[in-house]
């Protein structure tokens, strides 16, 4: 018996052992673990107006003008989203508002993570996930929803619904060439109360590429 | 019900036996395999998007239950005393003997089960990533995050021990 008879032969030995659990408790299982991860919505409803404009007022400490630079201050801050670096070494990324993309990506990655960030809610298509390490990315990202103040001096009604998307970012748990997949968007559905657009977001590990996060 | 959704239950049905049989052969315990398997196929399905685009799905389910079985076994080893510090210093060389029985009752051939979970737990890994997911070399390497020179040997100490431990119709002695 040679060693492929041999290795044969174990397998065969396992054919009588099957999995009993049918394939429909797996996919409400699936379901739940999805709901539990998913980031939560933010909602906002809108009086009969789909999409309604936001007035955004930039602000910019110590008078550094926004675009890909690299963070010399430690906090860079928009209205429509704040980047802090934390004592602790994480990263803070407060999103208020769905805007600048190229901007983010630019601090994020100046701030040692490579990232690509899509607010069309598709992910780009050069990006290839990373899935070596399935448990990694919960060590790296933390999404969570935080209500906050509009920045002062804000003219008019608080235009925010008081939430905020916002991801501590472990930097040093990202091991080299991976990277940051944040891909969101909003949908629109019409119910009774009104028009309602519903954020929704998915957070990828990537490997880090030219194509998709810059570097 | 949906493109995924028929995708994933697809990919379940053709995948969920090996991968079981796999984990079994890793832990030494069909209850308990059954359970990490079943996770990790759910969240396979929830993250079904990405992991449909990896190159070996059932592997990233093999590994995803492995890791599980770590952080349980992280888990116990903080609320239960360790009786076998030296087994224990290896999470995978876990081992529940009256589980054994139960996975071999039946279901496998008990002496193909003793002789398998006499082998080191790492061997155990790579036999059962060979044998169940045809998964070659590099990619064995890559699921169990070790390099492909070590996966090579520990193949050929797996099926040298094999050989010894498993025997084989004209060395058995007629009854």
């Amino acid at each position: 018996m040679n060693d492929d008879d041999l290795l044969a032969m174990v397998r065969q030995s396992f054919t009588g052992l099957r999995s009993t659990t049918p394939v429909e408790k797996i996919l409400r299982h699936g379901r739940t673990v999805k709901a539990r991860r998913r980031l939560p919505v933010l909602t906002t409803a809108l009086a009969g107006v789909a999409g309604a404009a936001l007035a955004i007022t930039i602000v910019l400490p110590g008078g550094r003008p926004p675009g890909p630079q690299p963070t010399t201050s430690p906090t860079a801050e928009l209205a429509a989203w704040t980047v802090t670096r934390q004592p602790d070494g994480t990263i803070k990324v407060t999103v208020r508002e769905l805007r600048d993309p190229a901007g983010l990506q630019s601090l994020l990655r100046a701030d040692g993570v490579p990232a690509s960030i899509t607010l069309s809610g598709q992910e780009n298509p050069s990006c290839r996930p990373y899935l070596a390490d399935p448990g990694l990315q919960d060590k790296v990202v933390t999404p969570t929803m935080e209500s906050v103040r509009p920045p002062s001096g804000t003219p008019g009604p608080d235009p925010y619904s008081g939430l905020v998307l916002v991801l501590v970012i472990h930097p040093s748990a990202l091991p080299n060439g991976v990277g940051l997949q944040f891909a969101t968007g909003f949908s629109q559905s019409v119910t009774a109360g009104g028009v309602h657009n519903t954020q929704s977001t998915h957070l990828d590990l990537v490997y880090a590429s030219p194509q998709c996060t810059g570097s | 019900m949906g493109s995924q959704q028929r995708d994933f239950a697809e990919f379940y049905r053709e995948s969920c036996d090996d991968c079981l049989r796999t984990v079994v052969v890793s832990v030494g315990n069909r209850d308990t395999a059954q359970d990490l398997v079943d996770e990790a196929f759910a969240r396979a399905f929830a993250s079904w998007r990405t992991v449909s685009r990896h190159p070996a799905p059932a592997a990233w389910v093999v590994r995803t239950a492995l890791n599980a079985n770590i952080s349980r076994w992280r888990r116990r080893r903080r609320e239960v005393p360790v009786p076998d510090p030296g087994l224990l210093a290896d999470p995978a060389a876990v081992v529940d003997p009256a589980a054994v029985e139960g996975a071999a009752a039946g279901l496998v051939e008990p002496r193909i089960m003793a002789a398998l979970l006499r082998l080191p737990a790492r061997q155990r890994q790579v036999v059962a990533l060979r044998l169940f997911l045809d998964l070659d070399t590099g990619r064995t390497a890559e699921v169990l995050g070790i390099a492909p020179s070590t996966v090579k040997a520990h193949l050929a100490r797996a099926v040298t021990a094999l050989r010894d431990l498993i025997p084989t119709p004209h060395e058995e002695i007629p009854s």
